[in-house]
């Protein structure tokens, strides 16, 4: 099924079974953290791919991004992307450092990586459970570059079956203590073989 | 005028217009440019080419239709089809991984099949910025055909 014939029912459908997924990677990051993390309602966004980096803010906004395929009975994408701000202040709360550079460690890296593993795995098994299907991540990818090179990668696997990209999105923000503000997106880019299989679902849960 | 070129599109100018590709990563841009006359074309392509060979999607989806297409419209603008010059840049490997070989990755496949479709219409490749794992800015100026590469990560800038 195109994206452009899910109609608003079904939208509203995938938006409500994303705000429960993402409420359960809300909460690990809280934990995980110590912090209160707020969540915004989830946008579902239905774009041509080129406009994809406009979304994010721009092509050329310095982002961290971690990606992981969802392997399972149905497939796709995660990309979860943290400005380099947000990132840093993620790693302060994680490991307690103060003053970083730009650049991130390897201690950096792997920190991030198992914080988007979190995320991506408390998500997909409350999305497994709601739709009796198992969601695996995989191993999660991490870059640090400009919003549109990281993200080009996910948007070429989707650009081989259609010109149009699902996102669902999301912004995380921590306590609102201006010093240590988390924002984050998360989007999820099913296959569009695997819409299919969602929107069924869907369906029979609307029965 | 906007002279950015999105994902998935090719565009063609002429002196004195700068044209603008952002956020390269596997993806691949092309410049096509005849020096004589100033006109030149830059494409931001996503994939190798077009497995059913079959052409539907946006223009500049694939690298070989994409090289192909710039080449038409700019010999319909006016440009020499002989004196047309190649540069190309991008085709990284955003996320390093132990399971996906340089070879295979999606980023060496697009700045591969951009040199073979471009030898195979005679068109000399000039300069080139590709591969690594770093994510770059392309301006391509049509009065010089300089292009300058911008890469944030490491604020270096290149000139090809």
């Amino acid at each position: 099924m195109p994206f452009r014939e899910l109609n608003h029912v079904q939208l509203d459908t995938f938006k409500e079974i994303s705000n429960i997924g993402m409420g359960h990677a809300a909460t690990a990051l809280s934990q995980l953290i110590g912090q209160t993390v707020r969540l915004r309602v989830p946008q579902v966004t239905i774009t041509e791919i080129s406009q994809v980096p406009e979304h994010l803010g721009g092509a050329e906004q310095l982002m961290v991004g971690i990606t992981m395929q969802v392997l399972g009975d149905a497939r796709g994408s995660i990309m979860m992307l943290f400005p380099q701000e947000s990132a840093h202040h993620l790693l302060c709360s994680l490991l307690g450092h103060q003053d970083r550079g730009q650049a991130l460690s390897e201690e950096d890296v792997s920190a991030l990586k198992e914080v988007g593993n979190i995320l991506a795995s408390a998500y997909l098994s409350a999305l497994g459970n709601l739709l009796k299907k198992v969601l695996i991540p995989s191993v999660p990818l991490l870059a640090n570059d400009m919003a549109g090179a990281v993200v080009d990668n996910v948007l070429i696997e989707l650009s081989r079956s259609g010109d149009l990209a699902m996102m669902v999105e999301t912004d995380f923000t921590g306590e609102q203590n201006r010093e240590t503000t988390i924002k984050g997106h998360f989007f999820l880019l099913p296959d569009p073989a695997t819409l299919d299989i969602f929107v069924n679902l869907v369906g029979e849960l609307h029965g | 005028m906007d002279n950015r070129v999105s994902i998935a599109q090719t565009r063609i100018g002429r002196a004195p217009a700068v044209l603008r590709a952002c956020g390269l990563g596997s993806c691949i841009a092309v410049g096509l440019y005849d020096p004589q006359n100033h006109i030149g074309g830059l494409g931001h392509m996503l994939l190798p080419s077009n497995p059913e060979g079959s052409p539907y999607g946006m223009e500049g989806k694939y690298v070989d239709i994409g090289i192909s297409r710039m080449v038409d419209e700019l010999v319909r603008g006016g440009a020499r089809r002989d004196d047309l010059v190649a540069k190309i840049v991008g085709g990284a490997n955003m996320f390093e991984t132990t399971y996906q070989t340089l070879i295979n990755s999606i980023g060496a496949r697009n700045a591969r099949s951009a040199r073979e479709t471009l030898a195979r219409l005679a068109i000399p490749l000039v300069g080139e910025e590709v591969g690594g794992n770093r994510g770059r800015n392309v301006e391509f100026d049509l009065a010089t055909g300089k292009m300058l590469v911008y890469c944030a990560r490491d604020d270096e800038r290149i000139s090809l």
